[in-house]
């Protein structure tokens, strides 16, 4: 302190200039915020000094003007809450009109806090004119939640106080709905999410401005109480206070080191602040990271209480009864809770239901329940929340995307649930990476990226349209969910994340017993789960090489479209500005480029001896079967075959087609779920595939996938999925002996298979009229040297592969591959054809073309 | 001064970074965009369905560079960006008459 300052500090308060007074106040303030002290006494104590100053100004105005005037303090400044460079909001407030007289009195009350440096927000109101609300100003409305009586006239004061704060007011009502809109409207500016890696202190969910709300909403909703929150939250009123104290210090030393009211805890000020705090940690970066917990706690605190505060102001319009739901379930006003709360403490495997429960009603789990499952989830081990396999149906049920999963999720990962379910994902909580781009936790990353694709079931835009669409299409999409659920636990070290997240997650899928085939899946999305960024954004879209090596990596079109999906969303949810519709336009030309590759390129790139998964077929194949064998038999084959199926099933291929006579015909069909599995081996003879089809028809079956692809050796093998559509294996002891029976006749030739759908074909005839699915004939030129690519697309109809299959037959053409699936409604089969071991001619192609159109009954439009 | 303005492939902007960065140019601006050349697009075709890409994304990097270095810069970007392939994108150099430092006043410091 300088010598004059010194001095002026002795003389008396009135003849002390201004700036001194102003100067001390701060030097006292700042003072206590380098010694991270600057929480809500140091700052009561600078709102008091300026109250002072304040005071001193308008006793030099009062001249001004005869009508009655008080001075009111808003906002933080109301409640004593004023930063070092916050705003001092000012009511000024005239018990009379507002006249000459009292524009003067304003001005010199103003013009010296001007010259002083405040920052002040003021505005003027002549009492009568606060009978209505004002709706159209919230921010003011809200403001005078907080308002606190200065200096001037009590008695206009008083008027004041009585017409916006008494439990009568219009103005409460108008206020809590002001406060509503306010705080969902600030919530969606950071995407509704608490973990932000530079958060802001005063505006983001969970800091200052949600603590601020929830004391406001909770005098609003509860006009006879002066402070204190609603019954059902007020157990948290302690933590509520420690929150606000610790956001509060942070918030000054961001004011003291910006030198202006700049709120975000940026990655440099995480260190500084987290040195001033004395964060436990050997080094900066531990210290950051004990600092950013710290506040996640606080921020998440905060935002579980206002949600409580929120829910109660705005009570549903009416409360439906209490009902029973499930086994020791039931449904409230608040949501789900347990009946049996003892019962469910024993019963670990029971408490997913709740969450399951909320999703599938469209509500929330009580936080009674929440609070329950915080206090007993240590109780037990992961093991024990999923002992059988009817827990594994259950689980894998609830990952299916869809709107509230996010919240149930996000809701278990609060309570400790997820965490307890699988360690796994609570090594990555509130883990903080720093880089450029995440803006938000590890944790809160996975959670959002999960919210984006249950988002897709309703995109907002044409563009995210395409994408909806894919996720549409896939059977099980609750492994994208789980992928992406694991995708980052491997960031809880710095080695090679997505590796490490692999080596975890096998462990945490095995306990809750998920099959082989869907690990193996959730494993290449999470190893991979970076490499369609890196092709679509880093390598040169318009090299067809790009789509080719990418189709190569994910081999099969259920996993381009899963590992697409994952990294549309696992991108959108670094942050709010990050997925540009640029960035969606790249990573949709892959898609389609690789898809296109996968579907009508494929038949050239067949099976090298020399590639690393033939290598592990060679290594770990049975003893009965030879190195020559499998060499052979895979000779010719495309290589999507070892994409399509796992080594054991090669192996029981080699078997099937082994010494294969050549009118002979084998197959196997096997159960798997409620889709039956058919594969047929032959040497290659006309119309295989166009009979397997009609057999499969003639008995009912809906055919969901089918691959026909042949070897060197002219060994043709056609693997079909299919559902009992119409129950025929279901309710028939001998259905499947039949079925293989009649195959076997119609591949030799031995039954008449136009005879038998002859009857059926016609009430298809008339069934067509009516289907308004539009159909395509397209025939490809671009993506192979050896076939003539033919896609047909056309509504899902019985025996239409059939029909299909039978008019390519009849022009003599050769199918030496075909790839069927069904979306839906809509059915898409390519096939890649072949006349005479060439690829059709012109004339060929358009008699084929006109034949298939008329078959499918094209319209002249969609020709 | 010049305004070098390039538009390439995406795929090219590290490259160009690269390039640019050992020319000794300060600053430049990465833009994502959308647009077509002569060919105006092409077209794509999905599950049979041919479709109209018109625009196709694009970068756009502009840096402020002296005069006595923009053909340094200029050679830079283009054999950074060159595949020779049509796509490779354009340069565009356009006179500066003036710069200005937002946060110091400083005028023509590039």
């Amino acid at each position: 302190m300088t010598p004059e300052r010194a001095a002026a500090d002795t003389a008396p308060a009135a003849e002390r200039p201004l700036t001194d007074d102003l100067c001390a106040a701060l030097d006292a303030y700042r003072a206590e915020i380098r010694m991270a002290r600057g929480g809500a006494q140091a700052a009561a104590a600078y709102a008091s000094r300026i109250d002072r100053l304040l005071a001193r100004i308008h006793t030099d105005a009062a001249g001004q003007t005869e009508t009655p005037v008080a001075l009111v303090a808003l906002g933080g400044y109301g409640r004593r809450q004023l930063c070092l460079h916050s705003d001092v909001d000012l009511l000024i407030l005239f018990g009379g009109p507002i006249a000459a007289a009292e524009e003067r009195f304003a001005k010199t009350l103003l013009h010296p806090l001007w010259d002083l440096g405040l920052d002040v927000g003021h505005q003027v109101r002549q009492v009568s004119e606060l009978e209505q609300a004002e709706t159209d100003n919230p921010e003011f409305l809200v403001a005078v939640v907080d308002s606190r009586f200065l200096t001037g006239d009590t008695g206009v004061f008083e008027r004041f106080d009585t017409a916006v704060r008494s439990p009568t007011s219009v103005w409460r009502q108008a206020t809590i709905t002001a406060l509503l809109r306010l705080v969902a409207d600030r919530h969606a500016r950071f995407n509704a999410a608490i973990y932000q890696l530079e958060p802001d202190i005063k505006e983001a969910p969970g800091a200052l401005r949600d603590v601020v709300a929830t004391r406001a909403l909770a005098r609003l909703i509860r006009p006879g109480l002066a402070s204190g929150l609603p019954v059902a939250t007020g157990r948290f009123d302690e933590a509520l206070d420690e929150a606000e104290e610790f956001l509060l210090r942070i918030r000054s030393l961001l004011h003291l080191e910006n030198g202006r009211n700049l709120n975000v805890l940026s990655h440099d000020h995480q260190e500084s602040v987290a040195e001033r705090f004395g964060s436990p940690g050997a080094e900066p970066r531990r210290q950051v990271e004990a600092l950013m917990s710290a506040y996640f706690h606080h921020a998440r605190i905060t935002s579980r209480v206002l949600a409580a505060t929120i829910a109660e102001a705005n009570p549903p319009a009416s409360s439906p009864p209490m009902k029973p739901i499930g086994d020791n379930l039931q449904r409230s006003a608040d949501g789900i809770s347990f009946i049996d709360t003892v019962r469910a403490s024993l019963q670990p495997y029971t408490w997913l239901s709740p969450f399951q429960a909320a999703l599938d009603e469209d509500c929330q789990v009580t936080p009674e329940t929440l609070a329950f499952v915080e206090r007993h989830a240590d109780r037990y081990t992961s093991e024990q929340f999923f002992p059988g396999t009817s827990e594994c149906y259950q689980f894998l049920h609830f990952f299916k995307p869809r709107p509230g999963l996010y919240h149930r999720l996000s809701e278990m990962h609060e309570s400790g649930l997820l965490g307890r379910m699988f360690p796994e994902f609570r090594a990555i909580y509130c883990r903080v990476i720093r880089d450029f781009y995440h803006k938000y936790t590890v944790d809160e990353h996975t959670l959002l990226t999960i919210r984006h694709l249950s988002e897709l079931g309703d995109p907002d835009t044409t563009a995210r349209r395409r994408f909806a669409s894919i996720l549409a299409e896939l059977a099980k999409p609750e492994l994208i969910v789980l992928a992406l659920l694991f995708h980052d636990v491997g960031k809880w070290t710095n080695r090679n994340h997505a590796e490490e997240s692999v080596r975890m997650v096998g462990g945490a899928l095995r306990r809750v017993r998920i099959i082989p085939e869907s690990i193996r899946t959730i494993e290449f999305l999470i190893r991979h789960h970076l490499q369609m960024s890196v092709a679509a954004f880093r390598r040169d879209g318009e090299d067809p090489e790009v789509a080719r090596q990418f189709a190569r990596l994910v081999g099969t079109e259920d996993r381009l479209k899963m590992l697409c999906l994952l990294t549309l969303v696992d991108i959108q949810a670094v942050s709010p500005e990050t997925l540009t519709p640029w960035k969606e336009e790249l990573l949709w030309r892959l898609y389609v480029d690789t898809y296109n590759y996968l579907t009508l390129g494929y038949g050239d790139d067949v099976i090298a001896t020399g590639q690393s998964s033939v290598a592990g077929l060679q290594a770990h194949r049975p003893p009965e079967i030879s190195e020559h064998e499998v060499t052979e038999f895979l000779k010719g084959l495309p290589r999507r075959y070892l994409q399509l199926v796992d080594p054991r099933t090669v192996y029981d291929h080699i078997r099937l087609s082994r010494n294969l006579e050549p009118d002979e015909v084998r197959l196997t069909l096997d159960k798997q779920n409620d889709v039956w599995e058919l594969s047929v081996a032959t040497k290659d003879q006309p119309r295989i595939f166009s009979n397997i089809c009609g057999v499969l028809s003639y008995f009912g079956m809906d055919i969901l996938r089918g691959q026909a692809m042949s070897n060197s050796h002219k060994v043709v093998l056609d693997l079909f999925r299919f559902v009992d559509a119409d129950q025929f294996l279901a309710l028939n002891e001998s259905g499947q002996s039949e079925l293989t029976r009649l195959l076997q006749d119609v591949l030799r030739g031995d039954t008449d298979l136009a005879e038998m759908l002859k009857g059926r074909e016609a009430a298809l005839q008339a069934q067509c009229d009516k289907i308004r699915v539009q159909s395509m004939v397209h025939f490809d030129h671009h993506y192979s040297d050896r076939y003539t690519v033919l896609e047909i697309g056309g509504a899902n109809q019985w025996g239409l592969l059939h029909r299909i299959s039978r008019v390519i037959s009849e022009h003599g053409c050769d199918i030496d591959l075909v790839l069927i699936s069904t979306e839906g409604d809509l059915a898409i089969d390519v096939f890649h054809l072949t006349r005479d071991g060439a690829k059709l001619s012109p004339n060929i192609e358009q008699s084929l073309r006109s034949d298939l159109e008329r078959a499918l009954g094209v319209t002249g439009e969609a020709r | 001064m010049k305004l070098v303005k390039a538009i390439v492939r995406p795929n090219k902007a590290d490259a160009i970074k690269d390039a640019l960065a050992k020319c000794s140019v300060a600053g430049m601006t990465v833009t994502e965009v959308r647009g077509h050349g002569r060919q105006r697009g092409h077209s794509a075709v999905y599950r049979g369905c041919e479709y109209a890409v018109r625009l196709l994304p694009k970068i756009k990097i502009t840096a402020v560079v002296p005069d006595e270095t923009a053909e340094d810069v200029i050679a830079a970007i283009t054999s950074s960006a060159r595949t020779g392939e049509i796509g490779d994108g354009w340069i565009f150099v356009i006179p500066v008459e003036e710069s200005r430092s937002i946060r110091t006043g400083e005028r023509n410091v590039v």
